[in-house]
């Protein structure tokens, strides 16, 4: 097994990806998918690996330039033999070319890139970008040149890395390129108006059996890939059950806090948990429901991408006070699901009730709950979820 | 009802007959025709005419790096200086042409044949712009140059992912290209996926197609001042 050097990404493969992986990462138009090429390779040549990279996008320079911005010192790879450039970019803008190997015409393609991969056995193939050959050479010139290529690579033991920009080309080819694959990534984009955020998700592999997790990230510079764990908040008046529905919704979680010695125990600090639910991750952190930690609920409200709001049915005296949450939670701007919770006691007023009573727009869904009994919990999830990324 | 907004071509939003702009918000227009009859003038006015009601533009050169786009607009008096921070630019060509282009937020640099890197900076650009306006400009001058640089039938898709991109975040775009340039099948796959058309031929502004109107014609003349429609 080799490390991808992209985080989470190991987890969800089962460890790496098997030496002489073909790996392609289907990029929808918009996402930042180059990075992740750079810096699996920029990892497998720290670790002492050899590599090249394949380009017919970017000129041998910019990609150096972009490595540099990265924080990643390619120019010294290159100089001491362990990475080459096959240069199918220069030539084609009239450039000079200081690459191993240039590529002048698409025909040459195929054994250039075949010398390349016996150049760097066990090592590493970075083929950018893959849509461009597509475009010149057709699609089934394309397909049966890629399973040559990893046919070589799984004789000297490289792994090639595909960079695919998923213009919009007919699923059929799609397919037919994924199926030549051992391992497809999707990279997308999580949109509301406009592009959000970006997310990775393993679509399959040959050798484990990844999860449907999507991966929130960014990219930085210096720095790379960074992995984002989005924040949701459970908030709500004093002994509606917060804590509680953070433990139910939770793989795993703890309460900071100090029970107070008194009949009812209280969170007094914060329940933070950690969510894995349908391919979302989430760190939950749940606000103690007192005043005097309002600050709180001001600092976690800007940094959260979504809120439940759960209410005791029976308390109807405390919705002033959710009311009042929500404002200081910033929560108006971000979705949010109300949890009635209690609804097995005497007097619990019914989700409908509840909206009038608080005068609650019908953007926001009230999920009746009985929380100590998981009731209603994954309903209030399914609707955040739904809020969230659209059904 | 359809809004307009100004096309900031003297005498064109008169001919659509209304009085406060010709081109329909959240479209995107082609601008096509032979070489030198006024398609980047057309667009340099476009988005001028944006920057004086505070709208931003995202400008996407593939033909002029940013500091000659600069000076061709400042060739006709019009002072940019002022809109900068008004002004995203996704640079293709400098990068490749070598020159060293000062940085600054608002400015991208990308590579005319990696459409994939100026789709990404697309969407950093749109980011920027809507945090901070919910209309705006967009300026893609040239499909030509793009596809000089590329298989024709790859910038048909970015273009399509660049109509979507532009109509979903609020924008109104106007793309450019030099007629007969490509394949007549590629032509025809650009009309069909704009929403208006402008023919511009040296002395004739003819519109084609547009949202909410007919075709209609009229002469048209470059001053030092820029392009004004008879």
């Amino acid at each position: 097994m080799k490390k991808t050097y992209i985080p989470k990404l190991d987890d969800i493969l089962g460890g790496g990806i098997i030496d002489n992986a073909s790996v392609m990462f289907s990029a929808v138009p918009g996402v930042d998918s180059e990075a992740f090429g750079y810096q699996m390779l920029h990892g497998r040549l720290k670790d002492g690996d050899k590599g090249f990279i394949y380009t017919n996008v970017a000129e041998p320079e910019t990609i150096t330039y972009e490595f540099n911005s990265y924080g990643w010192d390619l120019q010294k790879f290159l100089e001491n033999g362990d990475a080459f450039f096959v240069d199918g970019s220069s030539p084609f803008l009239g450039l000079p070319s200081t690459a191993k190997y240039t590529i002048e015409d698409y025909s040459k393609m195929e054994k250039v890139i075949m010398e390349a991969i016996e150049d760097v056995p066990d090592g590493i193939g970075v083929i950018n970008n893959l849509s461009t050959i597509i475009d010149y050479l057709g699609e089934d010139e394309t397909i049966k040149i890629i399973k040559k290529w990893n046919l070589h690579g799984k004789k000297h033991n490289t792994s090639l890395i595909y960079l695919f920009t998923k213009w919009d080309y007919n699923t059929g080819l799609v397919e037919k390129v994924k199926r030549s694959m051992d391992c497809v990534i999707e990279v997308k984009t999580i949109e509301e108006r406009v592009i959000i955020g970006q997310g990775f998700m393993v679509a399959h592999s040959s050798w484990s059996k990844p999860s449907n997790t999507m991966v929130l990230f960014f990219v930085v510079q210096p720095g790379g890939i960074k992995v984002y764990i989005p924040k949701i908040l459970v908030t709500g008046p004093y002994n509606a059950g917060k804590s509680t529905f953070v433990k139910r919704i939770s793989k795993r979680s703890v309460s900071v806090d100090r029970k107070a010695l008194s009949a009812f125990p209280t969170t007094i600090a914060l329940d933070i948990g950690h969510l894995e639910y349908k391919g979302f991750i989430a760190d939950i952190f749940g606000t103690p429901g007192q005043e005097r930690f309002d600050l709180l609920l001001d600092v976690l409200g800007r940094e959260s991408v979504g809120a439940f709001i759960i209410v005791d049915s029976t308390a109807p005296e405390t919705f002033g006070r959710a009311k009042e949450m929500i404002r200081k939670t910033r929560a108006e701007a971000i979705p949010k699901v109300l949890v009635a919770n209690k609804q097995d006691l005497s007097g619990a007023l019914s989700p409908e009730e509840i909206r009038e009573k608080m005068k609650l727009g019908k953007d926001i869904p009230i999920i009746p709950a009985i929380v100590t009994e998981g009731k209603g919990v994954t309903d209030a999830l399914d609707a955040l979820l739904g809020l969230l990324y659209g059904d | 009802m359809i809004v307009r907004i100004a096309s900031g071509i003297p005498g064109l939003d008169e001919l659509i007959g209304e009085e406060r702009g010709s081109l329909a918000e959240n479209t995107v227009t082609l601008v096509y025709g032979p070489p030198k009859v006024g398609k980047s003038i057309f667009c340099y006015q476009f988005a001028y005419e944006g920057f004086r009601s505070d709208e931003p533009c995202l400008y996407i050169s593939a033909d002029y790096g940013l500091n000659e786009l600069e000076r061709s607009i400042s060739n006709f008096g019009w002072k940019f200086d002022e809109y900068r921070e008004n002004f995203y630019i996704i640079d293709a060509i400098s990068t490749i042409s070598g020159l060293e282009v000062e940085s600054r937020d608002n400015y991208f640099p990308s590579s005319v044949h990696n459409p994939t890197d100026i789709m990404v900076k697309l969407g950093m650009a749109i980011r920027q712009i809507a945090s901070k306006s919910h209309r705006f400009r967009s300026v893609l001058d040239s499909l030509t140059t793009l596809m000089a640089f590329n298989d024709e039938l790859l910038i048909v898709r970015v273009l399509t992912v660049y109509i979507m991109r532009i109509k979903e975040s609020g924008g109104t775009a106007i793309v450019t290209y030099t007629e007969g340039s490509a394949d007549s099948k590629v032509e025809n796959m650009l009309k069909a996926i704009v929403d208006n058309i402008i023919h511009l031929d040296g002395e004739k502004l003819t519109i084609e197609a547009m949202v909410g109107s007919g075709k209609i014609t009229a002469s048209y003349n470059i001053t030092s001042n820029g392009m004004i429609v008879e």
